[in-house]
């Protein structure tokens, strides 16, 4: 909110010249440095932090224009322009595997969004602060399991053996015979979805749950003087109150689109669901990695991260746009 | 206010200051470290040279898997470090072995000591051993006389590693069974009358007159997981009378595949058939290693294709739990016509054992301790123990041990304080008899391993008139001096890695989906499976295994 009025106040002067950045809204000059001089060099720990451990390794990425050998030194390297990104959009498998990997994190991010949401304006609605707690408390327990155990515990249950979700579906008869559900490439991105559901929709509801608990109770107590309903006031006031956090999440997950996880989807896949169960951290792992094919591997996440900018890029445009809170 | 903003942005600079220091600080000290060490070798070399020393000195190993550190009073340890000054500072792998490596690399920062891995030779982290072998140790170059060629690196022809495990010497005695075959259940045999399959339709048939009774048991196991797909894909070579080469089968010296072939396609069939009959395991394709293990030790499965040491662990907790009625009894079965060939002479695990580093404080030392515990009573010292403590001699020699020390030896607090198995497991070892003729350690003599077995085991043996487990298989035959092929090193990111690397993704997607499919449909699937193999650049795979072939045939060949 300050934000935004912060952002019409600057936009004056801009069409003016003047020394005052826009963003900041500080004049930029040898004297602004002077005074800040303490707060400056504070941050330089952090900025040489940043440079040394996120800018410094970007130099690794020539590898991908290499056939990378370890231990050979640098000037002794083989060149090979674009072949590694050639193999990569050639090869059968990296298509497949690019499109299970945009499928399941579109999967994860809208069941994600959608139920963290939901959970928490539920929450929201539940006076009894114990019974809150408790529900919050064992919705996100499942978040700190490693996802060894939560793989684990999925395989359990999906099991045709005694495996809760089949004995619950024969009970209610839906089903006449148990189905193997890890066997069946169709079901695969479902049980994905579900899992992380089941996984991170408590530690999801958290930032939203703070979120909601800023907006100003004033605008509850003037809504119901106004006749309006739990339901009126959850549409009218909560959802738009949360929009902006809603805004810069959405934003920052676009950014991690193609990150659609690997042990989950390594610890369930098996032979049978490999078509769909491959993501691209999957395949950099199995051609590039095990096969000491460093310059492959890096290919593909030169290509992650250039994917991944510019949809945030994107996102960050269409918010700013939209008039919405923005990220950059 | 003012002040105190300041005097922080002092502190902040102290701060900034003493991390700068810090990382300087790690720098020179690295450097002084090495100086150290550079003067060690000088200060060590001529007296080691001038005759054996036994100056007291610590060694530093790595070892790339996870074990035991034995304790400080360690016998044997004690013993070494009293007839020889030598002391050891052991690493056990912690965590991923690759990130550890990675960072060793990194920072060649080596121990004297470290175990083979390839990714170490391709840094050139070890030193080249032939030449201190021929100049200090007399013992290990007749141990390792008969592979002197086939432990060479192949890539520049030396030696870095001396490897702990395949070099026999007497008499092979090996009477618990670690190579593959089709399983079955000790209880089974017995409520079946003790019968010996040959076959595969005798060994199913087997399975499904025992299922019929007992509807509960899983009939037929198999597994598909990580790396672990051997229990799916090596049946088709052994029922063929092929030794295990991995993926390829090799007859007069020349490799091919045999995932497309008839051998491969029979045997599926036959797959396909008993999961139509409800034999097959419906979960055994979509479950991981561990899942596996436990089926094996619920004692529900009736068999399967696999090799011993990979489901020894759940054998292990059925023994634990006292169900020896559960543990299982491997059967070499054979095509017709096909000659047996399960059981082999283990092969020389090349690169994998000790070698020197770089940075070793004195390589002749340690080539010359390990010299010396390749003697025949080090070994004893090491494999069966102290005598009269460990084991007893028997009047006509043979070595033997009580049931209190056989107990003893089964207990880890036992081991820790009185074995060094964590380290010899690396050590360049005799394996096969002694001159003497008892076998190298407790576990290889016959006799006391009949002893030591429980009662309902010794049953079993007893029925079927044998001694040991592995009788149920034929001795195995000479090597074939490229013996195995699987070892053969394909280059990384080769055409021919290529090829191997998509041929087990067919196979890993494939042969489970002919397994279940529906006998109608088995062939359909099938003919898909042998089209997409054909489309792979099979024959750059061939053509390595062929050249790796003929080199080893040329380079090896001793004499």
């Amino acid at each position: 909110m300050s934000d935004a009025v912060l952002d019409k106040q600057v936009k004056k002067p801009k069409t003016r010249k003047s020394k005052i950045d826009p963003e900041i809204g500080v004049e930029l000059s040898w004297k602004t440095l002077k005074t800040q001089k303490q707060l400056i060099f504070m941050s330089v720990p952090i900025a040489l932090y940043l440079i040394i451990f996120n800018y410094v390794p970007i130099w690794g990425w020539l590898m991908a224009f290499q056939n990378y050998r370890p231990a050979v030194s640098f000037g002794q390297q083989e060149w090979v322009g674009l072949q590694q990104f050639k193999f990569l959009f050639s090869d059968d498998t990296f298509l497949l595997v690019l499109r299970n990997t945009i499928a399941m994190s579109f999967i994860n991010l809208v069941l994600g969004t959608v139920t963290a949401i939901g959970l928490a304006l539920l929450l929201n609605e539940i006076k009894l602060k114990f019974f809150k707690r408790a529900v919050q408390s064992i919705s996100y327990l499942p978040h700190f399991l490693s996802m060894v155990i939560a793989a684990g515990i999925v395989s359990t249950s999906l099991s045709i053996d005694g495996g809760i979700v089949n004995v619950v579906l024969m009970k209610l008869h839906l089903i006449q015979e148990p189905i193997m559900w890890l066997s069946e490439g169709k079901y695969f991105w479902g049980i994905i979805g579900a899992s992380n559901v089941w996984k991170e929709v408590g530690w999801g509801t958290i930032i939203y749950l703070a979120a909601i608990t800023s907006i100003d109770p004033s605008l509850y107590e003037a809504a119901s003087i106004d006749g309006a309903k739990r339901f009126q006031k959850m549409r009218y006031i909560t959802l738009p109150g949360i929009k902006a956090t809603f805004v810069i999440l959405l934003i920052m997950n676009i950014g991690h689109i193609l990150d659609a996880g690997f042990e989950l989807q390594y610890l369930l896949g098996n032979g049978l669901t490999v078509d769909y169960s491959q993501t691209i951290d999957i395949f950099v792992v199995k051609y590039g990695l095990a096969m000491g094919n460093y310059s492959l591997a890096t290919a593909a996440g030169i290509f992650k991260t250039i994917v991944s900018v510019i949809l945030v890029l994107i996102a960050n445009n269409v918010a700013k746009r939209l008039g919405e809170e923005r990220l950059l | 206010m003012h002040k105190t903003a300041k005097r922080s942005a002092k502190a902040a600079a102290a701060g900034v200051l003493a991390l700068t220091l810090a990382l300087t600080g790690c720098g020179s000290g690295n450097n002084t470290n090495t100086g150290g060490k550079n003067s060690a070798t000088g200060g060590n070399a001529s007296p080691a040279a001038a005759g054996d020393d036994t100056a007291p000195v610590t060694f530093s190993i790595f070892m790339n898997g996870p074990g035991q550190q034995p304790t400080p009073d360690n016998k044997i340890l004690k013993q070494i470090k009293d007839k020889t000054g030598i002391s050891f500072n052991m690493e056990f792998l912690v965590g991923d072995l690759q990130q550890k490596l990675g960072v060793m690399i990194a920072g060649g920062d080596y121990p004297d000591i470290l175990s083979g891995d390839d990714k170490l030779i391709n840094a050139k982290a070890y030193i080249p051993l032939e030449d201190l072998i021929e100049k200090y140790a007399p013992n290990l170059k007749k141990h390792y006389g008969d592979v002197w060629n086939q432990i060479k690196d192949e890539s520049d022809g030396h030696i870095y590693v001396l490897p702990s495990y395949g070099v026999y010497q007497g008499k092979i005695t090996e009477p618990t069974y670690q190579g593959p075959g089709f399983w079955l259940q000790k209880g089974v045999l017995e409520e079946m009358g003790y019968p010996t399959p040959k076959t595969l339709d005798e060994y199913f048939d087997i399975i499904a007159k025992y299922k019929e009774k007992h509807p509960e048991m899983i009939g037929f196991e198999s597994l598909n997981f990580d790396w672990r797909v051997f229990p799916l894909q090596n049946p088709p070579e052994h029922l063929s009378g092929h030794p295990n080469d991995g993926a390829v089968v090799v007859d007069n010296n020349v490799a091919q595949i045999f995932a497309d072939k008839d051998m491969s396609k029979t045997y599926y069939k036959k797959l396909n058939d008993i999961n139509a009959q409800g034999l097959m395991d419906k979960e055994a394709f979509v479950q991981n290693y561990d899942q596996y293990l436990a089926k094996v030790a619920s004692g529900k499965v009736i068999g399967m294709f696999d090799q011993h040491w990979n489901f020894q662990d759940g054998e292990k907790s059925l023994i634990s739990q006292g169900k020896l009625e559960n543990t299982y009894i491997g059967f070499p079965l054979l095509y017709p016509g096909a000659e047996e060939w399960y059981r082999d002479r283990g092969a020389v695990g090349t690169n994998r054992g000790f070698g020197i580093s770089i940075n070793a404080k004195d390589p002749v030392r340690i080539i010359k301790f390990w010299d010396k515990m390749i003697t025949e009573d080090w070994q004893k010292t090491l494999q069966w123990g102290v005598k009269g403590e460990d084991y007893e001699v028997n009047a006509d020699g043979s070595f033997y041990r009580t049931p209190e020390q056989r107990n003893n030896a089964e207990q880890t607090s036992w081991q820790v304080a009185n074995k060094i198995s964590g380290m010899f497991g690396y050590m360049p070892k005799i394996q096969g008899t002694y001159s003497d003729g008892n076998a190298a350690d407790a576990g290889t003599q016959p006799q006391e391993f009949f002893d030591s077995l429980k009662p309902y085991d010794q049953k079993i043996l007893k029925a079927y008139n044998k001694k040991s487990w592995s009788e149920f298989f034929k001795e195995p035959k000479e090597n074939n001096i490229y013996f195995p092929a699987y070892s053969i090193v394909l280059k990384d990111g080769s055409p021919a890695q290529l090829a191997q690397s998509k041929l087990n993704d067919l196979m890993i997607k494939y042969l489970p989906k002919a397994i279940m499919a529906s006998p109608a449909e088995f062939e359909g699937v099938w003919q898909d499976y042998v089209d997409r193999i054909h489309k792979l650049d099979i024959k750059a795979y061939e053509d390595r295994m062929n050249e790796g072939i003929q080199q080893r045939i040329e380079k090896w060949s001793v004499k």
